[in-house]
């Protein structure tokens, strides 16, 4: 009998998110497509990700960037179509690489079968699937997310002459899950794909499930009640599927989404996120000591997942107003590079190119406690255009050479979804997948051997973390442990050289050897371990006891 | 013999994991367990609040405490705003302590925070008194903007008085150092005071901390120094001055010796920069150039007249050699004074003071003696002052002062040619 217990393979995870339609076209209409993405599986196995996380491609009018679905069970005609998904599916599960997709729990475009339906009359079997009113008056506490384009959470929609609500877009009305019928349609949806085989869901926008009044309709018990049952569902049929947590709240909030191990089994770790970003740039690691020392235990099966970029604006909600303030000062002066309490940046642009600077940020990523996800293109540090629409600026074609439309498309380039980085310092000819692949020690390169020291030990994955607090403010050192195993990585997040002396004591006798080297440094004693280093430099040592 | 540092090992590793900072604000301690702790906590407010995101740090030097100053500093709570999530600064807010020895200095302390500015870059400091128990945010901020934000490089204080506190700035120090060096700086003397990493190098580079008048009042030695060189000066308003009811604060003896020692050591280090100097002008300050107030305060008057006549009594011999025989029988007149009639005038304390300079800068005396001479006179002033001012306002207390101060202007030339007189028949 096969064994159905979770394996917990999430834990383990280097997770790629990727946009298909951003990565590779195969059929020269401009647009990436499946079976592009399946030429490109070689690339990444050798990348050494093992998941994938796919942006939403399912129909969709893409007036937000398919995150408005109009269809839950098929595939875009721009992407290809179901049978091409499912061999892309199995190609990439034959290397080794899991595959999770959206699943946009909280609403539906306006051009969705069962909206159209909805509004059509007051009566219609589906009218309740989706939250009306016949004033906009009511959820009164509930804020506006999208706040450079929406004045409120109501739309008025001229068919059914009734307002909807709607916590994103207006054309994205949301849907009504105290209906129990929505619940049982959105589970179908899961278990088709389940049954197709995919891996896992990131739910969109889970915090917005359930509205009440007097409230600010946010991480309510209903909502949870929710997720606990798609949860129990899954578990009881598809035992080994992962369900991650789009929440950006604050670390307790977000914690409560695990619940007791019967919620989500994974949660992006908003507010790390930009505290990485502050602390590099402050040169002080109190950011992110702060945060992670804030931020509670969760259960045994449950898994932080943390970033430093992706798809949509560097959010700057789970932050104060001095950090807010700091963060667009440092790194927006532009104010086109705001957005939604936000930045719309690239992380290679955000760090200046300073390659030292995006290693660093990488190591903390790759050893830090959490599932890391990296956002296509970072691996060979991609920029960004501020001046596309929206949050378009960072989800610009893949640059794959330094030839024809960067080797994405063969189409002509004015068909392209989305014009190419061509500037003489991001720009494809000076920053592709070629040119780094043959340069042993590009960023590229790079990359592909830290993913190999994160997955060379467990540590990393599943193991706990103690922050050492030398004097030196400027060093970051934490020892991650699992078991007897061991690693101690020291992070210097200065522009300049440091020393710093260790408390080691508890390690003492352990010898430390240095993990990309693998060169032995002194055995530790009763003094404080004194280390130098070079400006945003990080070494990681395996303590061992011999 | 082994070397002696100004630094200990243990403080230099304590800067050096600090680093560079924007801002250091130094507290000079000893035995200031009761208000040490509301000090620290206020001084990490204005960092909170005001610079946010300035690498800061605070720096007691601590002179043989032996009621665990440094340690209550050290462990005071750091404020958190409660509407930030626990979450606190942007930025690690460092203090760190150093001691120096088993009994105060004022030169070795202020010294010592010198060089911690130098070495770490500091780009504005302040020094506040670790008994200032009406400390607020906007005390420390008032001394540090001017420097950081508009490039100033010393920053005097300005208080709210008490008409009978302050008497020594009022009467001696404002009035002279004014007419000595052209600027109007009211606090020649302060125990709170601001200046730029800039000034603490210039002042940390110089051979005067041999001196023993510069390591008693270094305070008064940098605003001298700033007066009398390139460096912008202003004063800030701080708010009501607490008094101190410290030994040392109330021994007139000791806080003359030291401050007018100090003045007068530095008249002779600046010589060249203040003979020419005719008149003077105001300078650059931020809120009210004074306040006083007159709530109730005791003062012993007659124990004060007391001790001026016996003073000029047993000095007798002593005065005749330091003061122009004149002023020597102006003073013996008045001194025969009853209470009730007896003023020590403008024009009379402003000779009497310009006689001891010289009789300082020409050494007739030891000159710690000159020094220690004066204060019998000093009382005299004092109580003549508090008679005439026991009624008066804050606006006719001001206008005497100005007057004095004028009156300190018009004698200058007095000043000059008793100061180089007798350095013509000097050996």
């Amino acid at each position: 009998m096969a064994d159905r217990s979770p394996t917990l393979w999430y834990k383990d995870a280097v997770i790629y998110q990727l946009h298909v339609r951003a990565f590779c076209d195969s059929n020269n209409d401009g647009i990436g497509d499946f079976p592009g993405l399946m030429q490109k599986l070689n690339y990444l196995q050798g990348l050494g990700i093992n998941a994938l996380w796919l942006m939403p491609f399912f129909p969709s009018p893409l007036r937000d960037d398919g995150y408005d679905i109009a269809d839950y069970t098929s595939v875009h005609k721009n992407y290809g179509n179901l049978e091409e998904f499912k061999a892309f599916l199995v190609a990439a599960h034959e290397r080794g690489i899991k595959i999770v997709i959206e699943l946009v729990l909280n609403h539906t475009s306006d051009q969705h079968v069962w909206f159209q339906e909805a509004r059509s009359s007051r009566d219609n079997p589906k009218r309740d699937w989706y939250v009306w009113s016949d004033t906009d008056d009511r959820y009164k506490d509930a804020r506006i997310i999208f706040l450079d384009t929406e004045m409120s959470n109501w739309a008025w929609d001229p068919v059914s002459k009734s307002y909807y609500w709607h916590r994103f877009f207006s054309h994205q009305p949301d849907l009504n899950y105290d209906n129990p019928a929505v619940f049982e349609a959105m589970w179908g949806v899961m278990k088709f794909w389940c049954d197709i085989g995919v891996d896992g869901f990131r739910l969109d926008a889970v915090p917005y499930l359930v509205e009440r009044d007097g409230t600010n309709c946010e991480n309510l018990p209903e909502t949870h009640a929710i997720i606990r049952e798609f949860r129990k569902r899954l578990s009881e049929e598809y035992p080994d599927k992962m369900l991650l947590a789009e929440a950006n709240q604050w670390p307790a909030d977000v914690s409560a989404y695990f619940g007791n191990g019967d919620e989500f089994h994974m949660a992006f770790h908003f507010p790390l996120m930009p505290r990485i970003f502050m602390a590099v740039q402050l040169e002080d690691r109190k950011p992110i000591v702060e945060i992670l020392e804030q931020t509670p235990q969760i259960p045994e099966n449950c898994q932080w997942c943390i970033f430093l970029r992706n798809h949509d604006e560097l959010t700057l909600e789970m932050v104060t107003d001095v950090e807010r303030d700091y963060m667009y000062d440092e790194y927006a002066k532009d104010k086109s590079m705001r957005l939604n309490l936000g930045i719309r940046r690239r992380l290679a642009p955000m760090m200046d190119n300073d390659r030292r600077r995006i290693q660093l940020l990488n190591v903390l990523l790759m050893s830090m406690p959490g599932t890391p996800i990296i956002y296509y293109g970072d691996e060979i540090g991609m920029g960004d255009n501020i001046y596309l629409g929206d949050r378009n600026g960072v989800r610009t074609p893949m640059q794959w050479s330094g030839g024809w439309n960067s080797g994405f498309s063969a189409a002509d380039p004015e068909k392209l979804y989305s014009p190419l980085i061509s500037n003489p310092v991001y720009g494809y000819q000076a920053i592709n997948v070629d040119a780094q692949t043959r340069s042993p020690h590009s960023l590229l390169n790079w990359m592909k051997r830290l993913i190999e020291v994160r997955k060379s030990s467990r540590v990393f994955s599943r193991g706990t973390i103690e922050f050492l607090m030398p004097s030196n403010h400027r060093v970051l050192a934490y020892v991650r442990r699992l078991e007897s195993e061991k690693i101690l990585v020291v992070n210097n997040l200065s522009s300049s050289a440091q020393a710093v002396e260790l408390d080691l004591q508890a390690h003492k006798g352990n010898i430390p050897i240095e993990m990309s080297g693998r060169n032995l440094f002194p055995r530790i004693g009763d003094m404080p371990y004194l280390l130098t280093l070079g400006p945003y430099e990080s070494y990681g040592f395996r303590l061992r006891r011999l | 013999m082994a070397e002696e540092f100004l630094l200990s090992d243990d403080f230099l590793r304590q800067l050096m994991s600090v680093g560079e900072v924007d801002l250091l604000v130094g507290i000079p301690s000893h035995n200031n367990a009761a208000t040490i702790g509301r000090v620290v906590e206020t001084i990490e407010q204005t960092f909170q609040r005001g610079f946010p995101r300035e690498r800061v740090v605070i720096i007691n030097v601590d002179g043989g405490s032996t009621d665990g100053t440094s340690d209550i500093l050290k462990n005071a709570a750091v404020q958190r705003s409660s509407g930030s999530r626990g979450l606190t600064s942007l930025r690690t807010e460092r203090r760190i302590v150093t001691r120096y020895g088993s009994a105060p200095s004022s030169g070795i302390a202020f010294r010592t925070l010198l060089a911690a500015a130098d070495l770490l870059r500091a780009k504005a400091c302040a020094v506040i008194s670790p008994d200032a128990s009406n400390l607020t945010e906007a005390w420390v901020g008032h001394l540090l903007e001017p420097i950081y934000k508009q490039n100033f490089d010393f920053v005097a204080p300005l208080y709210c008085r008490h008409k009978y506190d302050g008497l020594l700035a009022r009467n001696l120090l404002y009035p002279m150092g004014r007419a000595v060096f052209g600027k109007r700086l009211r606090e020649f003397h302060a125990s709170d005071l601001g200046f730029s990493g800039r000034l603490a190098s210039h002042c940390l580079n110089q051979d005067a901390w041999r001196e023993s008048p510069v390591e008693a009042a270094p305070e008064t030695w940098m605003a001298v120094t700033s007066l009398a060189s390139d460096f912008r000066c202003c004063q800030s308003f701080l708010g009501p001055k607490a008094q101190s009811t410290t030994a040392s604060a109330t021994d007139i003896v000791a806080v003359v010796r030291q401050i007018v020692g100090a003045l007068f050591w530095s008249l002779e280090s600046q010589e060249s920069v203040w003979i020419g100097r005719v008149g003077s002008e105001p300078i650059p300050t931020f809120g009210p150039d004074h306040e006083l107030e007159s709530n109730g305060m005791r003062v012993n008057r007659e124990r004060i007249f007391e001790l001026f006549r016996s003073g000029v009594s047993e000095l007798s011999p002593i005065l005749k050699s330091i003061l122009a025989a004149d002023t020597e029988a102006e003073i013996q007149r008045v001194a025969a004074q009853d209470e009730q009639n007896f003023r020590f005038d403008h024009a009379l304390w402003t000779r009497t003071l310009c006689d001891f300079a010289a009789a300082y800068h020409h050494s007739v005396l030891n000159r710690d003696h000159v020094v220690q001479a004066l204060v019998p006179l000093y009382r005299g002033r004092i109580y003549s002052f508090l008679s005439q001012h026991q009624d008066s306002s804050a606006d006719e207390i001001e206008a005497d002062s100005e007057k004095l101060c004028l009156e300190f202007e018009r004698q200058k030339p007095y000043l000059v040619e008793k100061w180089k007189v007798r350095s013509e028949v000097k050996p």
